[in-house]
């Protein structure tokens, strides 16, 4: 009888940990990430310029739990991505993860500053917009819209849309663009030189 | 004192409109909003090397020129006088987002705009105190010619870089022209006109300071990116 009870809540805990519908949504991935990244700047052992080093591994840590950047790297090449082999499409993920962590790391910092309100979220099969203001301490209102896509480990971002503005399709202009005008290799290279 | 009283109630049904106008537009919050890929925007650019020159002559203005000024000016005004200071041009700029609301039959917009107004060039002092905002939560978003014509379907034309303005297009151009003629710095004298316009440059950029760097920080083709962000930008302004 007792085994029989125990063999219940085992199946009642798998099934909650299988069913995604019981896993927390996009709007609540999305906001414990970023809970994450605040409570990391608070930290006063990671505080100044000393920590640098520490605080940036931590946030990157956070941020890469909800960030998909194959999908953001692979979305920014579009059709270019498919004549890719698995080797190519990894270096090109990282290089892209680089070229994104360089550049926003240091805004991230700035959060501490600004209050984000969470308008609410909008699911639709495996794909999910999540809206979000994010107001400056210049009293200024910046309407920042996150994209979902469902993994197995739960949803992951693989767009930023700041006041309209895709982050995904701005690379994709800038690649076309780039590739068209020397080739892929070339596009590699800038993203090598950038690095340094 | 009759008069007073009429003023008074027309504020307060303008408001009350702006009520009902925000209960009904939370129903649906999402309404027609695209999740999966966003359409590509495509608009031409045959004047591209003469774009890229003055993008060129642009980005040396900002870091030679108007950065330094405005960070002279910031160690000058704090942060709370510059945005008061905004906020009074924002206010002075009324009418061209009050006609273009109008001519776009957005009333309730328009409203909105003319309450705003009232609000804060009486309560919020000239202006420089948007108590509109903060007290009545009345927040319109902004409306110029060019998204009027963009609205009745007017496309871009093609995208120029105009020096010292930045990113426009054939249709945005036409759209400052008309945004001109509504504009109250048009009608005073020539002099104090462009005092007040560099006041409102260098403020406007006092504050937005380190945006352009983080563009061009991740960007591999700083113009390609520009143009892109200047294109969705307006698409979503013209659907707001």
């Amino acid at each position: 009888m007792k085994n029989i009870a125990r063999l219940c809540v085992l199946i009642a805990a798998m099934l909650i940990l299988v069913n995604p519908a019981l896993a927390s949504g996009p709007l609540e991935t999305l906001k414990d990430a970023v809970d994450d990244v605040i409570e990391i700047l608070k930290k006063p052992e990671l505080k100044g310029p000393e920590h640098e080093e520490e605080r940036k591994r931590a946030i990157r840590e956070a941020v890469s739990r909800v960030f998909d950047f194959r999908e953001m790297a692979k979305r920014s090449l579009s059709r270019y991505w498919r004549k890719l082999d698995d080797k190519q499409r990894e270096e090109f993920v990282e290089l892209y993860r680089g070229l994104l962590e360089r550049t926003y790391l240091k805004r991230i910092e700035a959060y501490q500053n600004e209050r984000i309100v969470y308008k609410g979220e909008r699911i639709r099969d495996r794909y999910a917009l999540v809206k979000t203001i994010v107001i400056t301490d210049k009293q200024v209102e910046i309407p920042v819209d996150y994209k979902l896509i469902k993994r197995e480990k739960g949803w992951m971002v693989y767009d930023v849309v700041i006041e309209g503005v895709s982050l995904v399709n701005n690379y994709r202009k800038q690649f076309k663009s780039i590739i068209r005008r020397s080739s892929y290799d070339g596009l590699v290279k800038m993203l090598r030189q950038k690095q340094n | 004192m009759k008069k007073s009283v009429a003023v008074f109630l027309l504020i307060m049904a303008m408001t009350m409109t702006v009520v009902v106008f925000q209960a009904r537009a939370q129903e649906d919050p999402f309404s027609d909003e695209g999740i999966d890929e966003q359409e590509q925007i495509e608009v031409a650019d045959p004047l591209e090397p003469w774009n890229r020159l003055m993008f060129q002559f642009n980005d040396r203005l900002y870091f030679w020129v108007l950065k330094p000024v405005a960070k002279g000016y910031s160690f000058v005004f704090p942060q709370d006088a510059r945005v008061a200071i905004r906020n009074f041009f924002h206010n002075l700029f009324t009418p061209i987002r009050l006609v273009n609301d109008v001519l776009q039959g957005k009333l309730d917009r328009a409203a909105k705009e003319f309450a705003r107004f009232c609000v804060n060039t009486t309560a919020g002092v000239f202006g420089f105190n948007d108590v509109a905002a903060r007290e009545l939560n009345l927040k319109v978003p902004d409306e110029d010619f060019g998204q009027t014509l963009g609205h009745y379907g007017m496309g871009h034309g093609f995208y120029i870089v105009w020096p010292v303005l930045g990113p426009s297009s054939l249709r945005d151009t036409f759209g400052l022209i008309g945004d001109l003629m509504l504009d109250p710095l048009s009608y005073i004298n020539a002099e104090q006109s462009l005092m007040m316009r560099s006041v409102y440059t260098i403020n406007t950029t006092s504050l937005k300071i380190g945006e352009y760097e983080d563009l061009k920080k991740g960007a591999l083709d700083p113009y390609i990116s520009v143009q892109d962000a200047y294109l969705q930008y307006r698409l979503e302004q013209t659907r707001k």
